[in-house]
C-alpha cells in the first residue's frame, strides 16, 4: 500500500519535473520568437517613418511625376486594407515596387539625384531595406525553431496542454499599417 | 487557394536562400586588414592596421578591412552582414565596423555594427564614401580609398568610448580552473615535502592563464570580440 503512494509520488514527480523544464524551454523559444518579430515591426516602422521625408524631397525636384506619388498612395492604402498575412505580404511588396520606382525617376532630375538630403535618405531607405531583410530572415529562423520544437515529442504534448500552436513565417506588420503620412 | 500556395512557395524560396548563404563558404580572418584580394599596398596596409589598433584601444571599437574579388552568389551587402557576424566583429557592446570591397563587383560595403548605428547612421555613412572613399575607388586607387575611410570613420567615432573587455564565461573558467591546478599543485608539494604537512609550504609557481582574444591594450590582432549587426550601413557601386 504504502509503496504504491511512493511510486505514485515519484511519477508525479517526475512529471511535474519534465513538465517545468518543458514549460521554460517552451517560455525560452515562443520570447526568441515575440522579440525577433518585434525587431522586424521596428523596422519597418522604420521605413515608414522615412517614406513621407523622402516623398516630399522627391517632390521638391518632380512635383509633376503624379503617378508615382499615386502609386505610392495606393500600395500604402492596399497595406492598409490587407487583411490576412498573405494580401498583407503582397501589398508590402507592392509599396517596395512603388518605392524602386521613385527612386528610379530621381535618375531623369540630376539636380534632386545630386541633392544632399536626397542621398542621404536614399542611404536611410537602402539601409533600412536591408534590415528588414536580416531581420525577417532571423525571425523566420526563431520560427523554424519554434514550430519543430512543438512538434516534437515529448513537448508536442505540453504544447497541446498548454494550447500552443506553430507560428507563421514572415507576414507584414502591424506597425506598418500606421505608417506614411503622404500628402498630396 | 493559389495565393495560400504562392505563399508556401515563397517561404520555400527564403529558405532555399538562407540555407544556400550558410553553405557559403566565408574566410577566416588574418588581421584587422584582409586583403584576400591582393589589392592593398604594403604601406596602406600598415597604416589600415595602426588606425584599426588605435580605434580599438582608444574607442574600443573593432573595424575590419576585407577585400574579395567577389561575393557571388550572395550580393556585396549579405555577404558583408554575414560575415560580420560570423566574425563577430565589436565587442559586446556592437562597436564594430566592416569596409567590404569587392572588386570584381566594382562595389564598396560597410557594415556598422548596432552599437554604432546612432553614431554611423546609414546616410552619414553613404556621404562619407561619396566624399572621401569612391573617388579613389574610382580611379583603382583601392588601397589608398581604404584608407581614407578608416580615417573619415575614425574621425567620426573619436568622442566615444565603448567597453571591450567583458566578464565572460571564458574567464571565469579560467579562473575556476587556475584555483583548481593551485590547489592541486600545493596539495602535491605539500605531500613531497619531507617534512609532512605543516612544515614549510612551497608556494605554486605562478600559473600562466592563456589570455582569451577579446582585444585589450596594446599588440596585434588577438581576433574579434563577438559583436552583431544587422544590415545597418552604406554601399557604393564605383
Amino acid at each position: 500500500m504504502r509503496r504504491g503512494w511512493i511510486i505514485v509520488g515519484v511519477v508525479v514527480l517526475v512529471f511535474l519535473l519534465a513538465f517545468i523544464s518543458q514549460y521554460n524551454n517552451l517560455v525560452t523559444l515562443e520570447t526568441n520568437v515575440d522579440a525577433r518579430w518585434a525587431q522586424v515591426e521596428n523596422q519597418l516602422q522604420r521605413r515608414a517613418d522615412l517614406i513621407p521625408n523622402l516623398v516630399n524631397t522627391v517632390k521638391g525636384y518632380a512635383s509633376h511625376e503624379e503617378r508615382v506619388f499615386a502609386d505610392i498612395a495606393a500600395a500604402r492604402s492596399r497595406l492598409l486594407a490587407a487583411g490576412d498575412p498573405g494580401a498583407r505580404m503582397e501589398a508590402n511588396n507592392s509599396l517596395d515596387v512603388a518605392l524602386g520606382r521613385l527612386l528610379a525617376i530621381a535618375e531623369s532630375y540630376p539636380e534632386l539625384k545630386a541633392d544632399a538630403s536626397f542621398i542621404r535618405l536614399q542611404d536611410e531607405l537602402a539601409g533600412t531595406e536591408n534590415r528588414i531583410a536580416v531581420e525577417r530572415m532571423r525571425y523566420n529562423e526563431s520560427v523554424e525553431t519554434w514550430n519543430r520544437a512543438i512538434r516534437r515529442f515529448p513537448t508536442v504534448i505540453f504544447a497541446g496542454l498548454l494550447g500552443k500552436g506553430a507560428r507563421p513565417y514572415f507576414q507584414a506588420a502591424e506597425g506598418a499599417r500606421e505608417v506614411p503620412q503622404v500628402q498630396f | 487557394m493559389q495565393k495560400a500556395f504562392k505563399n508556401r512557395l515563397l517561404v520555400v524560396i527564403l529558405f532555399l536562400l538562407a540555407t544556400a548563404s550558410c553553405f557559403a563558404a566565408l574566410p577566416r580572418p588574418v588581421g584587422y586588414v584582409n586583403d584576400f584580394a591582393n589589392v592593398i599596398g604594403r604601406d596602406h596596409r600598415r597604416q589600415m592596421e595602426d588606425v584599426a589598433i588605435a580605434l580599438r584601444d582608444e574607442q574600443g571599437v573593432e573595424l575590419a578591412v576585407v577585400t574579395i574579388r567577389t561575393a557571388a552568389p550572395l550580393t556585396p551587402k549579405d555577404y558583408a552582414t554575414q560575415l560580420f557576424n560570423e566574425w563577430g566583429i565589436g565587442g559586446p557592446e556592437d562597436s564594430g565596423l566592416l569596409i567590404l570591397l569587392s572588386v570584381d563587383d566594382r562595389e564598396i560595403q560597410v557594415e556598422v555594427g548596432y552599437g554604432l548605428e546612432g553614431v554611423l547612421p546609414d546616410g552619414k555613412v553613404g556621404a562619407i564614401l561619396d566624399q572621401a572613399v569612391v573617388p579613389h575607388l574610382a580611379k583603382g586607387e583601392y588601397g589608398q580609398g581604404l584608407l581614407a575611410g578608416a580615417k573619415v570613420f575614425k574621425g567620426e567615432l573619436a568622442g566615444e568610448h565603448y567597453e571591450l573587455a567583458r566578464e565572460d564565461d571564458d574567464w571565469l573558467m579560467a579562473f575556476i580552473i587556475f584555483i583548481l591546478i593551485a590547489v592541486i599543485v600545493t596539495y602535491l608539494y605539500r605531500r613531497q615535502d619531507p617534512k609532512g604537512p605543516g612544515g614549510t609550504v612551497h608556494r605554486p609557481r605562478p600559473i600562466h592563464v592563456p589570455r582569451f582574444p577579446h582585444g585589450g591594450g596594446g599588440g596585434g590582432f588577438g581576433g574579434f570580440g563577438g559583436g552583431r549587426s544587422g544590415g545597418g550601413g552604406a554601399g557604393r557601386k564605383f
